[in-house]
C-alpha cells in the first residue's frame, strides 16, 4: 500500500469520513421529463430548515427531530406526459451504486393495479442505519430519494401517512 | 482700418513664447493642492459607521430569514414525499402479511 493512501484508508475504516450521497445521473431522463423536482438538503441547510419549524407544531416538531441526525436529504422526481415516455432500462442506472454489500434493499413491491412500484434500500453502517433510497416509479412519474444519516424509518413513514400541513411552493424545472 | 483688416489683425496666429510651458508648469506646480473637506466632528463619522453596521447585520438577519423559510419548506416537501413513498411501500407489505396470515 502506498504510503499516501494510508490516512485515507485509516479514516474510512474508522467511520470518520462523512456519509455520502448517491450519485446518480439524471441528465437522460431529464431530457424527457415534461416537469420535474428537486430538494436537494446537505447537512448545513437541512440543520438550518429544521431550526425554522416550529416546536408547537406536532408534525413538525417530529419532523425536527427526525431531521436531527440526518446529514442530507435528496430528492429528486420526474413526471412524463404520457406513460412509457421512460423504461426499466432507464431506472437500472440508478439502482447501479446501490448493487454494494453496504446497501440492502428491504422492501420491493409493485401493483399490477395502478403500475406502481416502490423499492426501499438501507445502508448498514457501525451505528444501524445510516443511508435511504427509495426508488419509487410509476407509470408517469419516477422519484428517487436518498436521506443521508441516521434515519428513523417508522417514524419518516409515520409523517407519510398524515401529511396535513399545506403543500409547500417548490421551484419546479422545465 | 475697416473692421474686417481689425479683425483679421486681433485674431492672427501668434507664436507662443519660448518660455511659455514652463511657465505653465511652474504655475501648476505652484497652486494649492484643494482636498475634498474633511469631517471636522468625529461623532459623525461614528453615527455613520454604526449605522452602516446596523444596516448590513439587519440585511444579514433578513437574508438567514429568507434562507432559512426557503429550507424549512424544503424540509417539508422532502419529508412529506419520503415519507408518503415509504408509507406506501410499508402498508403493501402490512396488507400482503396480513393476507398471508389469513
Amino acid at each position: 500500500m502506498k504510503p499516501a493512501r494510508l490516512p485515507i484508508t485509516l479514516l474510512l475504516l474508522a467511520g470518520i469520513l462523512p456519509a455520502q450521497q448517491v450519485k446518480w445521473n439524471f441528465d437522460k431522463l431529464a431530457a424527457r421529463a415534461s416537469d420535474s423536482t428537486e430538494v436537494s438538503l446537505d447537512g448545513a441547510l437541512l440543520q438550518l430548515g429544521a431550526k425554522f419549524l416550529s416546536d408547537d407544531d406536532k408534525d413538525q416538531a417530529k419532523i425536527k427531530k427526525l431531521v436531527g441526525g440526518l446529514k442530507g436529504i435528496y430528492i429528486k422526481t420526474f413526471e412524463f406526459k404520457k406513460p412509457g415516455e421512460y423504461s426499466a432500462s432507464d431506472v437500472e442506472p440508478f439502482r447501479a451504486p446501490l448493487h454494494n454489500p453496504e446497501w440492502q434493499r428491504i422492501v420491493g413491491t409493485h401493483s399490477n393495479e395502478d403500475g406502481e412500484s416502490v423499492e426501499v434500500y438501507i445502508k448498514n453502517d457501525s451505528k444501524g442505519i445510516g443511508g435511504l433510497v427509495i426508488i419509487s416509479t410509476a407509470p408517469k412519474e419516477l422519484t428517487l430519494v436518498n436521506i443521508v444519516g441516521a434515519v428513523d424509518l417508522d417514524s419518516l413513514s409515520e409523517l407519510g401517512k398524515h401529511f396535513d400541513f399545506p403543500q409547500v411552493e417548490v421551484e419546479k424545472k422545465k | 482700418m475697416n473692421l474686417e483688416d481689425e479683425l483679421r489683425s486681433a485674431l492672427r496666429r501668434q507664436e507662443a513664447s519660448p518660455d511659455f510651458t514652463e511657465r505653465v508648469l511652474a504655475r501648476v506646480a505652484a497652486a494649492p493642492v484643494r482636498r475634498a473637506p474633511r469631517v471636522s466632528q468625529p461623532w459623525i463619522r461614528w453615527v455613520a459607521a454604526v449605522a452602516a453596521a446596523l444596516l448590513l447585520a439587519a440585511g444579514g438577519l433578513e437574508y438567514r430569514d429568507y434562507r432559512g423559510e426557503r429550507a424549512k419548506d424544503q424540509v417539508l416537501l422532502a419529508v412529506r414525499i419520503a415519507g408518503s413513498k415509504l408509507n406506501k411501500a410499508q402498508r403493501k407489505v402490512h396488507m400482503l402479511a396480513h393476507r398471508s396470515n389469513s
